[in-house]
């Protein structure tokens, strides 16, 4: 074993790849901080530019390598050794070309003796990607790794660790715990005349309160002769009744079908729009929407996860009549439910 | 009948290749709208929308066939695109280009409903024609994603009738957000079977099942949220077991569709399911649906491959297929308009 450590090491030290057994499937080592050594795995595994490799390492690296907050670090610890790949910002300590466009890296602590006695060792991050060439299957063994290889790829090899056939565990999970880069809502960013509070019992009675608000701002905007669309922005904890109070609003309008639109973003049903901005984690995914297009007078939008319509809420401003609901939990069974105007 | 399919509902940019049930080619792009499923493509593509990159992926799903003289726009019999539902923009992009192609080489255009492709999905076959499964309706079906929950009568092809269907959140997306609410970060589910699978995948907690006193086939995750949030919210953090609670939210989630299910079997006498949609990737589930079906000796068909589970093209093909054959055709391309929330 020590042997088999000492070996690798000094191949790593001096700029080289070895195939090297993994807790999942057998892995190509380089030192992750060796520029060289990198340029050379991407090259060996023909592997597009900017896509990102994650790296071994351990504990006691962790934190040189990625920012960490202390509800992660909780996680993490839990977690790993693990067969997980975290991503988490990077310190950027190790080569850049492993890290993905965001800045981002991929980090792996497994549960497998042999990678955690070359790390503690080696003091450093290796990269822990597969040793199988881009889009082709995992390789569990020696031999039908080797066979795919062309006689160029064979010599940039250095080294080869034949742990015989691995047991087929699965590749290891991605687990992005990245904070999303988006603007959040601050209070006074927009200004409004009149707050009204109820309180919730139940689904029917949310319900009931949306279809309040709507019916008497319709009429207010049409008192006004306000050619403009209305604008909910709902703001409250998971499982509040932020699309309970939605289907208030839908139903007072005819519409009945209206369920949780987390997955695509946003549902269309005629003029009426509803939104869920809780997987948006970069502004950059706003400009896709192309909400702009729908701030067309006589419909009506609706956003949950209101808070992160920072970035678009000076556009919001501009063009609608916004309507600002904020959800709370009184306790498990009541809400309330704050209407600004 | 060849045809090139396109499914542009979510995410996801994918175009296909198929014959009959055969897959010739099936090219996914990821990373659209929410390019964080990392380590998937070259970011700095996947920044773009997908009109940028729509072409590449028809280009690459026809090279992928390898027979040029074999296949070729010109060659191709039908174009079919996913019409709804999903998200109005992305589904407008896949929509244009399916025009664009059926007018400037002449081809007939099929509509498909994403939903059709899911259910579909255990019947789609490789080039090599496996799995040589036959149909032998009437099937259960069941839609289980991260934006669907349908239970399905799938009378025959493409006969369906919706006996039941989530009130709010799609059980895909319920597992994501505990994620979410346990610090797991995204995407949540796969990290949830994993740590579940660790924990032996018991049940520690027993949080509510919800609607399994209701007496219709409707799911509601939205209650399970609740209860779940209000439990960490009155844990002490540090005593907080990620893996006994991934394994019990999951068991809370996994029991509800499997009862559920039992109900459906019950009330339609169908003993035969299919089961298509990105959760039933998950083992523990495949698992609990074969010991149900075992108890009512009847027979469970997931999809063979796992990019079938996710959104893909290749099932949109596959059903458009069938459509050909009974010469269901789009009558106006023109008039052809992207339907969100449409439903089976």
């Amino acid at each position: 074993m020590k042997d088999i450590i000492n070996k690798t090491i000094n191949v790593l030290e001096n700029g080289g790849l070895v195939i090297f057994p993994s807790d999942t499937v057998y892995g190509l080592l380089c030192d992750a901080t060796n520029e060289e050594a990198v340029k050379k795995l991407i090259q060996f595994k023909n592997r597009p530019p900017g896509k990102a490799i994650s790296v071994f390492c351990d504990f006691n690296l962790l934190n040189e390598l990625v920012k960490i907050t202390k509800g992660q670090e909780k996680i993490i610890k839990e977690i790993l050794p693990g067969p997980f790949t975290i991503i988490l910002p990077s310190k950027h300590k190790v080569c850049k070309l492993l890290e993905s466009e965001k800045g981002t890296l991929g980090i792996r602590i497994p549960k497998y003796q042999l990678i955690n006695q070359l790390i503690q060792r080696y003091k450093k991050p290796v990269t822990a990607t597969s040793a199988n060439l881009a889009n082709r299957p995992s390789r569990y063994s020696i031999k039908t790794l080797l066979n795919e290889l062309s006689g160029k790829q064979r010599q940039m090899i250095d080294l080869v660790i034949d742990f015989g056939q691995l047991p087929r565990n699965k590749p290891s999970t991605v687990v992005d715990l990245t904070q999303p880069n988006v603007k959040i809502l601050r209070q006074g960013d927009v200004v409004f005349s009149e707050t009204k509070t109820f309180l919730s019992k139940s689904v029917d009675k949310t319900k009931s309160i949306a279809r309040g608000v709507i019916l008497s701002e319709a009429k207010n905007l049409a008192k006004r002769k306000l050619n403009k669309p209305l604008i909910f922005i709902i703001e409250g904890e998971m499982g509040v009744g932020k699309t309970v109070f939605v289907k208030g609003i839908g139903e007072s309008l005819g519409i009945k079908n209206i369920i949780s639109p987390t997955f695509v973003i946003y549902y269309e049903y005629g003029n009426f729009y509803h939104f869920d901005l809780y997987q948006i984690e970069d502004k950059e995914e706003f400009k896709h929407l192309k909400i702009d297009k729908l701030l067309k007078p006589k419909n009506i939008l609706c956003f949950e996860w209101g808070e992160k319509a920072g970035e678009i809420i000076d556009l919001l401003k501009s063009k609608g009549k916004i309507i600002y609901v904020k959800m709370e939990y009184v306790n498990e069974k009541e809400r309330e439910i704050k209407i600004n105007i | 009948m060849l045809i090139l399919a396109i499914d542009t509902s979510c995410d996801e940019t994918s175009v296909a290749i198929t014959d009959g049930r055969k897959v010739l080619s099936n090219v996914i792009y990821s990373q659209v709208l929410l390019h964080k499923k990392w380590g998937g493509v070259v970011p700095s593509i996947a920044k773009r929308a997908h009109e940028e990159r729509i072409d590449f992926v028809v280009e690459e799903a026809l090279r992928k066939v390898g027979n040029k003289n074999f296949c070729s726009l010109q060659n191709i019999d039908a174009i079919a695109v996913t019409q709804g539902p999903g998200l109005a923009v992305a589904l407008e992009v896949g929509i244009k280009k399916a025009k664009e192609l059926a007018k400037k080489y002449n081809k007939k255009l099929i509509s498909v409903n994403h939903l059709e492709g899911h259910l579909y999905s255990p019947f789609v076959q490789n080039s090599q024609s496996n799995p040589k499964i036959d149909f032998k309706f009437p099937y259960l079906g069941l839609i289980i994603s991260g934006g669907h929950t349908e239970f399905v009568i799938f009378k025959n092809h493409l006969e369906y009738e919706v006996i039941g269907s989530t009130l709010d959140d799609a059980a895909g997306e319920a597992l994501d957000k505990a994620a979410k609410l346990l610090g797991l970060g995204y995407p949540g589910g796969p990290m949830i079977e994993r740590l579940a699978k660790e924990a032996g995948n018991k049940d520690f907690h027993n949080f509510p099942r919800p609607m399994l006193k209701s007496n219709d086939l409707n799911f509601s995750f939205s209650g399970l949220k609740t209860s779940f949030y209000y439990f960490l919210k009155n844990q002490p953090h540090f005593t907080l077991r990620v893996k006994e609670l991934s394994s019990s939210f999951q068991e809370a989630v996994f029991d509800t569709l499997i009862k559920k299910t039992e109900k459906a079997i019950k009330q339609t006498k169908i003993n035969r399911l299919v089961i298509g949609g990105g959760v039933i990737a998950n083992m523990r589930l495949r698992k609990l649906f074969r010991d149900l079906i075992k108890k009512y000796q009847g027979e469970v068909l997931f999809p063979s491959y796992k990019y079938l589970t996710g959104d893909n093209a290749a099932m949109i093909g596959v059903v458009a297929g069938f459509k050909a054959k009974k010469g269901l055709f789009v009558k106006d391309i023109d008039e052809l308009d992207r339907l969100p929330r449409w439903s089976l």
